[in-house]
């Protein structure tokens, strides 16, 4: 029998870990482990060198505004290799942090604007940003939230906590529409984002560990990229699916 | 300038008198401390009326996120050795006004011992962001400050606006000096204006060269990229830190732990400076409290000897973990409300050479937290290393700790939604020793059900 393997790449995940981030490399394995599937974590941080070829998944969860900073400056050293990595089909979660560090630009609270490494197309905004509607400005976005993704039909739970707004941009759609809660910007009713095999989200919890039926789905993503000739998909149907 | 500091005096004359009789009113119609409320009606009068005693007393100030309480014990303890009088202020009253309620409270001894030619000696419990008020207006002569960690339940949370909070009132007065835990990088990150010492574990070689693990917060050196390596850690990212390039290391410490002999969750033997020491109490984190209540002790001018005489008198202030007795278990009760302070929960199991079940309780509401996502900070798979026989999960977010506990590597499991019928459980439990980690408004609700059955008092 082939000894499969799961190869995670933890972006930064000395520095950007807040809010149990790394719950969803504890999710991951949990469902991986039942099908017969290793994993090997791997901590890829500030001066570390980052080969698309070499992980399966990348986690890029959230931080600190001094955190997030640091990352910022040691990103573009990685991100022709992040950037090869989206575009060839791999997978991703983004949490946080790590969701608007992909896009264009983000904002802290202070004001201070920096650019994230671009391969996607969103921007990110402070809570007291004019593009934000009156209102909206000046608060944090935190408390449970709900959303709904249409095309697969599948709701996710989750627990929302951030400053940044963030607004989508070309080719992106969102991880699902807020049922209750604010989401990416409180406005649009949109939260997180997909693009290729990227899913962006703002929610902790974590949330692969709160919604089973994403972590199965990102699970065979990553696992029939590398090993298209095994049924993943009715592995992981036949193990149960923790949700709430 | 003269008609306002004539005015100001008068005011806090009149302040003093009313919070004094409110105090006395409230703590007769009430029959309790009310430690805050007396406390606010003066400070409302007039928020100076602390300066009044700036030269009546010595002010030690005790701040930092984990082990405020416990340390201010102890270091009340071992300053007691002084002779001197002591007032100290319980924990929850913390911020200016809880702590001009303690003052006021004990204006009359203060003014008894001044007229004796003695100057009493305040050590006080301040919270993060009232340091400068406090430091300011009692002209403190000592900070003693314990670590910084994240909490989760502080959405305002990040570990360098709380070192900031801190840095702001200590270099408002540059004459106080800083005993610092040297272990904690993040005391290190800036010079000081004042005298510093610090205290830290110096029981391993120099010689190591690790990494905190992944999910650990505040690993960052102040040169902003460079991620610190340990020599040794001792947990969370306490350590002998360096970078590589050894522009930033841990300072030299003035006092240290020199020796772990023991560790158990009742009692910890370890060596301080080399003197042999025992602590009624589990847990590396108490260590570092008792270290700081010594090295205080030291630069008060008491001999190592004093100090453990104080420190080992009397184990009753060591009352933080709660233990009773539910049917023939022995029950100890723990708060757990982030990855720090559950890892340290952990370690303490870890060093129980008993069977024992775990319960845990998990609430979400605004007192616990009303973010659970800390629990997967936390390595419960550590829980693996430990003798654990039988886990219950309770409390609101039950499901949460549940899963968390599954992920971990423990399926079997007694859910238990109802607190009513926690007892029940706990009763036919298989091992004689249980403990209940629960997040704080859960412990209340466990708590009522015990007082209704009897088994525990209705305050505490
Ligand atoms: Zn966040």
């Amino acid at each position: 029998m082939t000894a499969y393997k799961l190869r995670i790449a933890h972006l930064y995940g000395d520095l950007m870990n807040t809010y149990g981030d790394y719950g969803n490399v504890i999710a991951l394995t949990y469902y991986a482990k039942q099908i017969g599937v290793t994993v090997d974590y791997h901590l890829v941080s500030l001066h570390d060198t980052f080969k698309a070829d070499d992980y399966d998944f990348v986690l890029f969860g959230g931080g600190q505004d001094y955190e997030e900073s640091v990352t910022a400056k040691d990103l573009p050293g990685k991100s022709a290799e992040i950037k090869a990595y989206i575009e060839q089909g791999g997978s991703l979660l983004a949490v946080c942090g790590g969701f608007q560090l992909l896009g264009r630009t983000m904002e802290f609270a202070d004001g201070k604007v920096i650019n994230g490494i671009g391969v996607m197309s969103h921007h990110t905004v402070n809570l007291n940003s004019p593009e934000l509607k009156d209102g909206m400005r000046g608060k944090r976005l935190i408390g449970n939230i709900e959303i709904k993704n249409n095309e697969n039909g599948e709701t996710y739970h989750g627990f929302e906590n951030h400053q940044g707004r963030t607004f989508l941009g070309e080719g992106e759609k969102a991880l699902g529409h807020v049922i209750s809660g604010n989401g990416n910007n409180g406005d649009d009713q949109t939260e997180g984002v997909i693009y290729r095999q990227v899913y962006g989200t703002y929610f902790h919890g974590p949330i692969l560990t709160r919604n089973g039926n994403l972590a199965k789905r990102i699970l065979k993503n990553a696992l029939s990229k590398r090993y298209p000739e095994i049924d993943w998909q009715g592995k992981l149907a036949a193990i149960p699916t923790e949700s709430f | 300038m003269l008609v306002y500091n004539l005015f100001m005096t008068i005011r806090s004359k009149f302040a003093l008198f009313a919070g004094s009789t409110s105090y006395i009113l409230l703590h007769k119609i009430l029959h309790r401390g009310g430690t805050s409320l007396p406390g606010k009606i003066a400070y409302q009068l007039d928020p100076a009326i602390l300066k009044e005693f700036a030269n009546k007393i010595q002010t030690v100030i005790i701040t930092g996120t984990n082990g405020k309480t416990l340390t201010t014990a102890l270091c009340a303890r071992v300053l007691s050795q002084s002779g001197r009088l002591i007032i100290t202020n319980k924990s929850g009253s913390n911020m200016i006004q809880g702590i001009v309620a303690t003052i006021m409270a004990h204006a009359a001894q203060i003014r008894q011992a001044n007229r004796q030619g003695q100057k009493p000696i305040a050590v006080l419990e301040v919270d993060e962001a009232n340091v400068k008020a406090a430091a300011q207006s009692l002209q403190a002569s000592h900070f003693v400050l314990t670590n910084i960690f994240r909490d989760q339940m502080d959405r305002y949370g990040e570990i360098y606006t709380t070192y900031e909070k801190i840095t702001d009132g200590i270099n408002s007065s540059p004459k106080a000096e800083v005993i610092a835990n040297g272990d904690s990088p993040i005391f290190a990150r800036k010079p000081y204006p004042n005298p510093v010492v610090y205290f830290g574990f110096a029981d391993r070689p120099e010689t190591g060269d690790h990494r905190a693990p992944t999910n650990t917060d505040g690993i960052l050196a102040p040169t902003d990229d460079q991620v610190l390596h340990y020599h040794y850690l001792t947990y969370a990212n306490l350590g002998s830190y360096f970078t590589p390039d050894k522009s930033f290391k841990r300072p030299d410490l003035k006092y240290a732990v020199t020796k772990v002999d023991s560790l158990t969750p009742a009692k910890s033997d370890f060596e301080i400076d080399q003197h042999a020491f025992t602590l009624p109490l589990g847990g590396l984190y108490n260590i570092y409290n008792a270290l700081a209540a010594y090295a205080l002790g030291r630069e008060f001018g008491l001999c190592a000897d004093q100090i453990f005489a104080a420190l080992n008198e009397d184990s009753r202030i060591f009352g933080r973990q709660e233990q009773l007795h539910i049917g023939d278990h022995l029950v100890t009760i723990v708060l757990i409300k982030n990855p720090v302070g559950a890892n340290s929960v952990i370690d303490m199991m870890i060093s129980d050479p008993q069977p024992f079940s775990l319960v845990t309780l998990l609430n979400a509401n605004y007192a616990d937290g009303i973010d659970t996502s800390w629990i997967f900070d936390a390595e419960f798979e550590r829980l693996h290393e430990t003798k654990l026989a039988k886990i219950i999960v309770g409390g609101q977010r039950y499901q949460d700790f549940s899963v968390r506990l599954k992920m971990a590597g423990f399926p079997d499991q007694i859910v238990e939604q109802d607190f009513g019928k926690l007892i029940d459980r706990i009763k036919a439990l298989p091992t004689k020793n249980a403990y209940v980690a629960a997040t704080y408004t859960s412990m209340l609700m466990f708590r009522a059900e015990l007082t209704k059955a009897g088994l525990a008092k209705g305050s505490f």
